[in-house]
């Protein structure tokens, strides 16, 4: 199958949108999902971007039952650690079922590699969530380390009630 | 203790390597360590910054005995939710061990969330080693969840690296103390 990666732009964050609520839908998470196109559009597209995309597309003759021809996506974006500087974190890697199985995916994640090395980034960072061994083992199988399994590293979040009052706590400037 | 918290600026940047150095030679780890005051400077302090830091400072009269002030920081850095948009994440929260136990830490973590909730983040994220008991029961005290294993999502960090030169092997990362 033909496709083609390529940056993701403005326009194409309808698509994007539409592909972050199938991805929802696969990790049983649906209604998790609070961001609009619009925070897209102005999050990703403004002078200082908070997060870059690629998509990949395929030919109109290739396009899926209901017309899409943009049928995968990965969203990054720039961390920083202490030791090692730069880094780069893959926060969504998706392609729509009927596409896997033809390289697309591993083709989005090579390019993401490729654009945080081209900046001197030093790692890729992802999460994974547990039960999806079938994703896991994928990315072991590419090289990836598993810190929670190797060193104990576990993911704290503060957020809702808990971030308010945190922040609440703030000494005044 | 009287201690203020202020945001960081480019002379900073040598007490926050210090830091940085003073927790991993501790953790006998410092050999890891390869980012340099230069480094912070420039990717702190640029016109696109990395990261933003966030500096704990005593007065004099309170200053270490080798005369330092600044005895903490926080480093942190936005990041991005498909599902819920700007989040902020928080890379680093130190105090030297003789300042502990005086709210200094928790000021620059509320710090941190103030910071990231005016810009708009709906999540301050972060990691901690998972036999760092202590700091584990701090931030489920503070009313944070666990994103793995027993609270929330089970998640597994990945990191790839393997083909890029500057991969150190086998690399150890130790925690960090936070107050």
């Amino acid at each position: 199958m033909d496709f083609k990666i390529r940056a993701a732009k403005q326009e194409d964050c309808k698509e994007i949108s539409r592909m972050i609520i199938e991805l929802a839908v696969f990790e049983k998470m649906q209604d998790q999902v609070k961001i609009s196109t619009q925070e897209l559009e102005r999050d990703g597209f403004c002078s200082n971007p908070l997060f870059e995309c690629q998509v990949a597309e395929v030919s109109e003759e290739q396009k899926s039952s209901q017309g899409y021809t943009v049928v995968g996506y990965v969203l990054y974006y720039y961390t920083y650690s202490t030791w090692m500087g730069l880094t780069v974190f893959m926060e969504d890697l998706y392609v729509m079922p009927e596409y896997r199985g033809k390289g697309i995916g591993k083709g989005l994640m090579s390019k993401v590699a490729q654009v945080g090395k081209e900046k001197q980034c030093t790692r890729l960072q992802l999460a994974v969530l547990d039960w999806n061994t079938r994703s896991l083992d994928f990315y072991i199988m590419k090289g990836a380390r598993d810190m929670t399994a190797s060193e104990g590293w576990h993911a704290l979040r503060f957020d809702g009630e808990a971030l308010d009052k945190l922040a609440a706590e703030a000494p005044k400037d | 203790m009287d201690f203020s918290i202020r945001a960081a600026n480019l002379e900073d940047c040598k007490d926050i390597a210090r830091m940085i150095m003073e927790l991993a030679e501790y953790e006998k780890v410092s050999e890891h360590v390869k980012v340099t005051q230069k480094d912070l400077e420039q990717d702190g302090f640029s016109k696109n910054p990395f990261f933003h830091g966030i500096v704990a400072e005593v007065p004099e009269a309170q200053r270490t005995k080798d005369g330092h002030v600044k005895i903490g920081y926080a480093l942190y850095f936005l990041s991005y939710s498909s599902w819920k948009g700007r989040c902020v994440y928080m890379e680093d929260l130190y105090v030297m061990p003789e300042f502990r136990g005086k709210g200094i830490g928790k000021a620059l973590m509320s710090k941190v969330a103030q910071l990231g909730m005016a810009a708009g983040c709906t999540q301050l994220n972060f990691t901690v080693l998972d036999w760092n008991k202590a700091s584990l029961d701090f931030y489920a005290a503070q009313g944070c969840q666990r994103r793995d294993g027993r609270a929330g999502l089970p998640r597994h960090a990945l990191r790839g690296g393997r083909s890029w030169s500057v991969w150190p092997s086998p690399e150890r990362r130790l925690a960090r103390y936070p107050w």
